[in-house]
This record gives C-alpha cells, structure tokens and sequence, in this order.
C-alpha cells in the first residue's frame, strides 16, 4: 500500500511538473536568443486557452483548435516582442521587464473582459477515465498531458537542429554579434523566437486546460512553478526543465502528502532560493565567462 | 428657451428628490464574478424577482402612501477587502434603508463592522460560515444590526455529521479550503463529531488552497487512513477537483459537505463524478408547491435559464427581500433603525418560497446567536446531485414539505 501511494503521489506530480517544464521551456527559447523572457507569459497560456475554448464553442473539430490555438500563442508572442521588448533591446535596456509585465496585466484585463471572472470546463474528447497500471490510476487525459509535453519539445529541439532557420536560431543564441556578421538577422530571429515561445505556451494551455479548467487566474499558480524550474534548471539547460520539472512536481506532491497540503507550495521556493545561492546559473545552466 | 431649459431642469431636480424620500434603498452585495459567482448573482436575481413584484404591486404600504424599493448594486468579487471597502462605502450613505446579501464568510468578518457602527441594517443571505454571527456574541455586543437568512453551518455541520453517524460510518476524512469559510467548517464539524457522540474517527483533516486543481495528495492520505466518506468544506471549482480526483483515484465512498455541493460551478465541472453528493439544501429546484413554481418558472422566465445556477441563494434572495419588505411596513418608514427594531419582532407571518416565517428573529441576545438566525435544522433538507440536478435526497422531506404547504 504505502509504496504504492508513493508511485501515485509521484507520477501525478511528475505529470504536473512536465507541463512547469513546458512553459519554462517557453521562457528558454526566447532567453537564448534575446536574454530576455516575458514576464506576462502565464497570460499567454491562458489567453490562448480561451480562444481555443472559443474556437470550440463555434463548432470547430478538435485538431483544427488545437492548430487554431497555436497560431493565436505565436501571434500573440510576435506581438509581446513588437510591443514589450524590441525597443528595449534596441535601447540596451530592461525595459521588457516591467513592459512583459504590462502586457501580461493588460492581458489579464481583456479576458476578464471578454471572457468573465468564471472557470469553464474544457471539453476534450480524450477519456478522464482511469487507467490501473501497476497499480497507479493514470488518466489518458495524463498520459496526452506527457506525449503533448514531449511531441512539442521535440518539435522544436528537430526545428532548430535540422533546418536553416533553426540553425539561424542557434547561432545567434551562441553568440549574437557573430551571426549577425554572418549575414543573419537577428531581430527576425527573436521576433522567432517569441513566436515559438508564445506557441509553447499555447500549446500548455491547450494541454492543461482539460484538467485544470480556464480562467483568467488559470495559470497564475503555474507560472510561478514553471518560473522556479527555469532558474532552477538554468535559462539555458535545454532539456534539464523536464528533470527538473518532473522533480519538483513529485516533490511537491510527496511534500502535500508527507509534511501536509498546506506546504504544497514550500519545496519549490525553496529550491529556487538554493539554487540562486549555490548555482546561480542552474543546475544545468552552463557557468558564463566572465572576459576581464 | 435657454432658461426654460434651466427652470424645468431644475424643476426635474426638485422632484427628483422628492421622490428619494418615497423610496427604500436597499443595497444588494455579493460575488457576482469569481468563483463564488452563482451563489452571489442567484441570491442577486432571486432578490431582484422580488423586488420586481413588490415594486409592480406599487411598493411597500407606508402610511398612505406606496414606496418602491430602489437597488443598488455592489460585486465584492468574493475578495474580503474589496468587500469591506463595499461596506465602508454603503456605511456611509446616510439614506440607506439596508443591505441584504454576502456570499462568502470572510467579507462578513472583513466588512459587517463598518455597517454594525453606523446601525446599518443587514441580512446577511446566503453566507453560512457560524463566524460571521458568533463573532458579535464573542464580542459581546448589546445591539445588533446584522441579521442572518441561511442555515448556517452549525445546522448543516450537524445534518452532514448526523448523516455519517446513519450511515455507520467509523472512519471520515475531512477536506476544507483554507477561507475562513472552509475553515470554519472544519471546526464546527469535529465539534459536531464530538457532540454527536465521537462515534466517529477522523482519519485525515486536509487542507487545499482556493485555485488548486490536484487533490491526489489529500485523496490518497484519506484513502490511506481508510475514510469511508469525505466530508467537505469548500466552494464550486475545488469541490470538482476533489469530486474528479476522487474519480481517478478510483474512490467511491461518499461525498457529503457544505450546501455550497450545489453550486453549478461543482455540478458542471465534476460532471458525473458529481453524481451521489449530498448536501443540506433550504430549497430544492423542484416545483412541488404553487408556490414554488411560480417562482421557478418566474426565475427562468425572468433570467432566460433553466437552471437556477444555486437554487438556494435564489430562494433565500427571495424570502429575505419579502421579509425586508415587510419589516418596512410594520416600522412604517424607511429608517433603517426602525427596520432593525420591526425585524426583531415581526409581527405578521411572510409567505416566503422557502416556508411561512413566522417571527423570524427576536432581540438580539449576545449569549444566544439564534436570536438573529431565522433558519432552524426543520427548514433544511438533505439535497443530493442527481444527473445535473440537485433533488432531494430523502423523500420523506418532500413529503413533508408538500403537505406543510397545503396545512
């Protein structure tokens, strides 16, 4: 019995942790092209959550939301980089700090708006029926959670791998000026990279919204999580989000399960503050060079 | 032309506040967004439905003359600060008859001093949480202000307790949100279980936050201490992710909490995981009375549903808006004072939707709460999730209250 409660507080909050994991692969991809991350993009996941419920409630078929969805996260990424952090760059400022953060507040207001304060359901045609395998409960629901998670980034890891524009992608993140002499432009290249991040951060949306419902606070709570993973695991670890994400969730179910459900939230602020005092650069990150 | 124009404005001006003074301002506050939302705007339109009819009638007889009722508005969004921001405001309008209304437990905490200060009038409909009246009685207040219109969860802590004690059960966990309201519950709960008894042993006492979504961790420590129900404090949206954990956790063993189980939010997102809940209900959607479907049908017709999104917050509007009314009438004025004093000693009955109040409350008595809680454990009923619906769990009571009406 107990260790089969601690394979199902596991797997549940390793399956929580892979969509952290997700977004913080969002804050990633722009932060390897632009050493920038948008702040409003628990926003993002949401807002794209509700135009895709949106889309649904028109009729449209499951695949064409999901492809409708994503679209509206890229767009809506172009358009925090056009709005909140081109300037800035241009201007060598933090700018896009406080200007994400605008965007995101004002972001907020509009689903309020057009949407209302109210939780939805989100209707999905996969089962959230349980499954018993070896004893644990997983729900297909779950398990379309971890293949969405991992089709994604691996989508994304093959884009910038295999194609010209994703190798485009990869030199500038390995060293802006350089590119540039190459002959890439690398403001088209963050203008990329926030469309595949607003993308990423659909597509968690879309993803989660079945378990969670959508709100305008849906993913408050998640983006501080997914934030803590990114640091946790470095702004550059690449894959390291999903260990570290699949981590922490488990810790923080056994947590809520052990010590008790009010310090659910504990393990995860902790971590973050060990990992800014021991590896600030995370625990994949690689460490800068510092030139003197 | 131009001071035409003036003289009849003015004019406009004058009879405008003439005409304040042959009007009742009764202030109408809740959550009407958030997820306490189809409690708050029920309890709304239940109340405005009542308003409506009385003010079509004429108005409220004072003297020789009708008074109509006049509204407003305020959404508290279920925040406690935003709530006593809501009453400092109304505190302060001088011409205020009174406020009926407040959802959640913690704004009546936050906010109900400002209005007991100034000798504001208020129902408090269809919040439940026990603090929100016995903090006057802790504080030892003489004169009271605030009146409560639910079943407040002394009531229904003993119904869900009394329930697990029928049903032979040894072992409950008890899973409540961290609001006061949750909070609350919890501890009149295992007073219950103490008083009832302590023939039942609570084998896990959980906690989640307003927001969260996965249970598991409180699920499998329940399950783990061999619960054979959960007894539960919370609102809409937790209340499904617990309902909807329990499902994939393969749990079945009974769900029985807070009337707060009716809310549509719980019975739209659990969906048929909902199905089985039991909660104690002060009126059922169900149209078994002429009474009661006539306010049924006039609700839907009125807010083109077919669904009242929480039947008992509507009802409660309803009946409170009627008791109002006529405690206006028995004070003869609009005072809010006078109302307070006409409400203590109602003279004449109030056909109500819930039942004929007969004297609901009495002078308030710091070292007895009941004096200003109208609802008894006779006017509640066990109410239970049937398929989207909230029916009654126990004939018995339907037939009881069939033939109360006919009496």
């Amino acid at each position: 019995m107990n260790t089969q409660i601690i394979a199902q507080m596991v797997v549940s909050g390793a399956l929580m942790g892979l969509v952290y994991a997700l977004i913080a692969y969002g804050f990633q991809l722009t932060y390897a092209t632009s050493k920038s991350i948008n702040f409003g993009q628990g926003e993002l996941v949401m807002l794209s959550a509700f135009f895709s419920l949106t889309l649904l409630n028109f009729g449209a078929p499951y695949w064409l939301m999901i492809i409708g969805g994503l679209l509206f996260g890229a767009a809506l990424g172009l358009v925090v980089e056009r709005a909140a952090v081109r300037l800035a760059l241009q201007q060598k400022s933090e700018g896009w700090i406080l200007l994400s953060i605008i965007l995101g507040l004002l972001g907020f207001s509009a689903a309020e708006n057009i949407w209302g304060r109210d939780d939805r359901p989100f209707p999905t045609p996969i089962s959230a029926d349980a499954l018993h395998v070896f004893g644990i409960n997983i729900t297909p629901l779950e398990i379309s959670v971890a293949i969405g998670v991992f089709a994604v980034m691996g989508l994304v890891e093959l884009f910038k791998r295999k194609t010209l524009l994703g190798k485009a992608f990869e030199a500038v993140s390995a060293d802006r000026d350089a590119a540039e002499l190459m002959g890439i432009s690398a403001t088209r290249t963050i203008m990329l990279s926030y469309g595949l991040s607003g993308m990423v951060a659909a597509m968690a949306g879309i993803l989660i919204a079945p378990i969670t419902t959508v709100g305008p606070t849906m993913a408050s709570a998640l983006i501080l999580k997914a934030f803590a993973v990114a640091v946790v695991a470095g702004l550059d670890s690449g894959f390291g989000v999903v260990l570290i994400g699949i981590f922490l969730g488990a810790l923080e179910s056994l947590t809520s399960f052990y010590v008790g459900s009010g310090w659910r939230e504990a393990p995860g602020l902790i971590l973050l503050i060990l990992a800014l005092a021991l590896r600030p650069n995370g625990v994949f990150g690689k460490a800068a060079i510092v030139k003197v | 032309m131009k001071k035409m124009l003036l003289a009849s404005l003015l004019l406009g001006a004058f009879a405008q506040t003439a005409l304040a003074a042959d009007v009742v301002k009764i202030a109408l506050t809740g959550p009407f967004s958030g997820g306490s939302a189809p409690m708050g705007t029920s309890m709304r339109d239940g109340a405005k439905l009542a308003i409506s009819e009385i003010n079509l009638a004429g108005g409220i007889k004072v003297g020789s003359k009708k008074m109509k009722i006049e509204i407003i508005e305020r959404d508290d969004e279920g925040k406690n600060e935003r709530g006593a921001l809501i009453a400092q405001e109304l505190a302060s309008m001088d011409d205020l008859s009174g406020v009926i209304g407040t959802v959640n437990t913690g704004i009546a905490l936050s906010g109900d001093k400002h209005l007991q200060e100034k000798g504001i009038t208020k129902i408090i409909t269809p919040a439940a949480g026990s603090a929100s009246m016995t903090q006057w009685s802790k504080a030892g207040v003489k004169d009271l202000s605030i009146f409560r219109f639910a079943a407040h969860d002394g009531i229904q802590s003993a119904m869900v307790v009394e329930h697990a004690i029928n049903q032979k059960f040894n072992k409950v966990a008890i899973l409540h949100d961290a609001t006061n309201y949750g909070v609350s519950g919890r501890d009149d709960l295992l007073t219950q279980i103490k008083k009832q008894g302590n023939k039942i042993e609570v084998v896990a006492t959980e906690k989640f936050n307003i927001g969260d979504k996965d249970m598991t961790a409180q699920l499998l420590r329940a399950k783990a201490g061999g619960a054979q129900a959960i007894l539960i404090w919370g609102i809409g949206p937790e209340l499904a992710a617990v309902s909807n954990g329990m499902a994939k956790n393969a749990m079945k063993i009974p769900l029985v909490g807070g009337w707060t189980l009716s809310m549509s939010n719980y019975i739209d997102n659990a969906g048929k995981n909902g199905d089985g809940a039991l909660m104690p209900q002060t009126f059922i959607e169900e149209a078994i009375t002429p009474r009661t479907k006539s306010f049924i049908e006039g609700y839907h017709k009125a807010y083109n549903v077919t669904r009242i999104p929480s039947p008992v917050s509507a009802a409660q509007g309803y009946d409170a808006v009627y008791i109002f009314a006529a405690a206006v009438e028995q004070a003869q004025s609009g005072n809010t004072g006078k109302i307070k004093l006409a409400l203590e000693d109602l003279k004449k009955p109030v056909q109500g939707v819930i039942t004929t109040w007969q004297h609901p409350f009495s002078k308030w008595d710091p070292a007895n709460v009941e004096t200003h809680e109208a609802f008894r454990r006779s006017d509640t009923v066990m109410g239970m999730i049937s398929d989207g619906h909230v029916v009654f769990a126990n004939q018995a009571d339907r037939a009881r209250l069939i033939k109360n009406a006919t009496k």
